[in-house]
């Protein structure tokens, strides 16, 4: 399986991604999905990509492996450092020699993200088919013992999708993600399509087996809940940018951005069950048509006059926590 | 008893219970509850079987195309079971020898149209782009012209003989499998499983191949039994304006062509070769709707 273990690497840097700007560009709109992306991943640390829908979330993740889609999204500024290799230097061969086997993703629907005419074994096998060379025997073999790490018994490795629950199903997809021990895992809201208890189970196993084959890991997810379980840092982006990063603790106990507190406040609280939940006011602003200067500004609740003129700087108030937020120009209290 | 047993506790055996029909097993059920579709499948194998043994049902020198005037016209009798024609020929070997070259030729000009069409069609839909457009434009110019009207173009550009017929109904098909082939090529390629194959490092051939054209198999699979008795009529159609099958050569196109002047007083000259033509484009069309109602559980 050739999973010996990596020596895990404090200093080593695995995904770096650098003012990463995406349009998606058809002929009548410009919808501007990311604009200014940074994102830092350690060797064996998971980073939460939090954010609503639409806030670049998925594009982000799939430019990491130059996977977005053609011909309308355009990547137009920005740098994607995989172990300080360029992704968007490299050739179309070898994106498909790291696509699976350096960096794998989860995706978010397993009903559809499985072939339904090959059986699951056969799906396994092909990953490590493109990238190892193995006969087919071989392959399946591997295969088989990849279903039994995912909880799968083997016996079952020559069934068809259709004959497995949801949660299985995403365990296989999760096997295939780890055939070939990928550095980088990069998960696009791996549970959103499963059911809570599923959920559980899922999240527990891709922690387990990034924890022993010592993966860095992407987690893209709109759960704070998930974020609290899995990971060690946390992105919050919004229309495209980050606006505020820090490791777990910065984010979920010394949050700066209004919009990160909006996001804290707008869950519910299992100790009052008769309060009022208390939503971010207004919608995700059109990516077509993005307010001046902050884009957040709109919808904040300390909005300033400055707000809606520039654009505000990124900010780092400690080694590990970042905002983007006018509130912050001259201090480092909160002042949320 | 300890079979029973190890039915129940031993892992193999618990699985083994599970054991489902293959997928090939599960459209083959389904396929014969369709008793319609089941009389089409077993016309169509008996039309495949008397072309093979047709030499052993009826000699081609001596019966199919050997004239004997003084032989001509007879009604249906015990030695000419669907009588004979206006030069004495045995009407019956001359249908079954025609089977052969309808088959081949309705086969081999889709086969042709299949590979051709489908190629073409897989590339544009996967690609799309600047690419799709050159391509389905360029097929939506032949897509203009009638099929017969097509062929009958290139066959009396290029002469008539079997290699020819068959590349001109070939190419009048090629536009119709393009398009088929493009449409389930797109609606594919959109599923998640596609971008999963990319993002395993699966080249695009990889994906085009194993994918995306495996999950279209279904609705090709039908049109193509559809379109091979598309084909056969259109060999006809030509053979009996005279530029498919040239006499002396038994085809039932052709066969009805020279047998129409005696039809008013020989009704039974075109009955036959007739009857053959409706019998396989019934038995085709019939196998293809099975085909559609078993391979997509959906319909049901």
């Amino acid at each position: 399986m050739n999973m010996e273990m990596k020596k895990p690497n404090e200093q080593q840097t695995t995904l770096e991604i650098k003012n990463l700007v995406i349009h998606y560009i058809s002929d009548d709109e410009v919808v501007k999905a990311v604009n200014g992306v940074n994102i830092e991943i350690k060797a064996g640390k998971t980073l939460g990509l939090v954010g609503e829908t639409g806030a670049g979330k998925t594009t982000t993740a799939l430019s990491i492996l130059n996977l977005v889609p053609e011909p309308q999204g355009k990547i137009l500024s920005g740098e994607i450092l995989l172990e300080g290799r360029s992704v968007l230097a490299m050739s179309e061969l070898e994106l498909e020699a790291i696509r699976g086997d350096k960096v794998a993703m989860i995706f978010q629907d397993p009903m559809t993200s499985l072939n339904p005419v090959h059986t699951v074994g056969d799906q396994i096998a092909e990953s490590i088919e493109i990238h190892r060379k193995v006969s087919k025997q071989e392959a399946l073999k591997q295969a088989k013992e990849m279903l039994e790490l995912v909880g799968i018994p083997s016996e079952r490795s020559n069934e068809y999708p259709f004959q497995f629950s949801g949660g299985m199903k995403q365990r296989v997809v999760i096997a295939i993600a780890l055939t070939c021990n990928p550095n980088l895992l990069i998960a696009d809201e791996p549970t959103t399509a499963l059911d809570v208890t599923i959920q559980a189970q899922v999240l527990k196993l891709i922690n387990e087996l990034r924890q022993k084959y010592h993966m860095s890991m992407l987690m893209i997810t709109h759960d704070l809940g998930i974020v609290a379980e899995v990971c060690d840092e946390v992105s919050i982006a919004y229309a495209g940018r980050i606006i505020e990063h820090g490791t777990l603790e910065d984010i979920f106990d010394h949050m700066r951005h209004p919009y990160t507190k909006g996001l804290f406040d707008a869950l519910p609280d299992i100790g009052a069950r008769r309060s009022e939940l208390k939503p971010v006011k207004g919608l995700m602003p059109d990516p077509t048509n993005l307010p001046s200067g902050c884009p957040f500004h709109p919808r904040c609740d300390y909005a300033m006059e400055v707000c809606s003129r520039s654009v505000p700087e990124n900010k780092w108030l400690s080694e590990t926590h970042c905002v983007e937020c006018h509130l912050y120009t001259d201090t480092n209290e909160s002042m949320l | 008893m300890d079979e029973t047993i190890a039915k129940y506790t031993t892992r193999k055996g618990f699985f083994k219970q599970y054991k489902k029909k293959s997928r090939l097993q599960e459209i083959w059920t389904r396929f014969l509850r369709n008793k319609l579709a089941v009389v089409g499948l077993v016309i169509f194998v008996f039309i495949v079987l008397v072309a093979i043994f047709a030499p052993l049902i009826a000699g081609y020198d001596t019966e199919a195309i050997r004239i004997n005037v003084p032989n001509r016209l007879h009604s249906p009798s015990a030695a000419h079971i669907f009588g004979t024609d206006e030069l004495g020929r045995d009407i019956m070997a001359r249908i079954v020898h025609g089977a052969r070259i309808s088959l081949v030729v309705g086969c081999a000009a889709i086969a042709f149209a299949l590979f051709v069409g489908g190629a073409l069609g897989a590339i544009a839909g996967y690609l799309g782009g600047k690419i799709d457009d050159v391509i389905m434009r360029c097929m939506d110019v032949f897509l203009c012209l009638p099929d017969v009207l097509l062929a009958l173009a290139i066959v009396a550009a290029f002469g008539t003989n079997l290699v020819n017929l068959t590349i001109a109904i070939g190419l009048a098909f090629t536009p119709k499998f393009s398009r088929l082939v493009r449409s389930a090529v797109m609606t594919v390629r959109g599923i998640e499983y596609v971008e999963a194959a990319r993002a395993i490092g699966a080249t695009n051939t990889h994906i085009i191949t194993h994918h995306v054209l495996i999950n279209c198999f279904g609705p090709i699979m039908v049109q193509v039994t559809l379109y091979v008795a598309n084909a056969i009529l259109t060999i006809s159609a030509l053979s009996f304006i005279g530029l498919g099958i040239q006499a002396p050569i038994p085809e039932w196109g052709n066969m009805l062509a020279s047998g129409r002047v005696y039809m008013r007083d020989y009704a039974y000259i075109v009955i036959a070769p007739g009857m053959a033509i409706f019998m396989t484009i019934l038995s085709l069309n019939l196998l293809g709707d099975g085909l559609r109602d078993a391979l997509d559980p959906r319909l049901k």
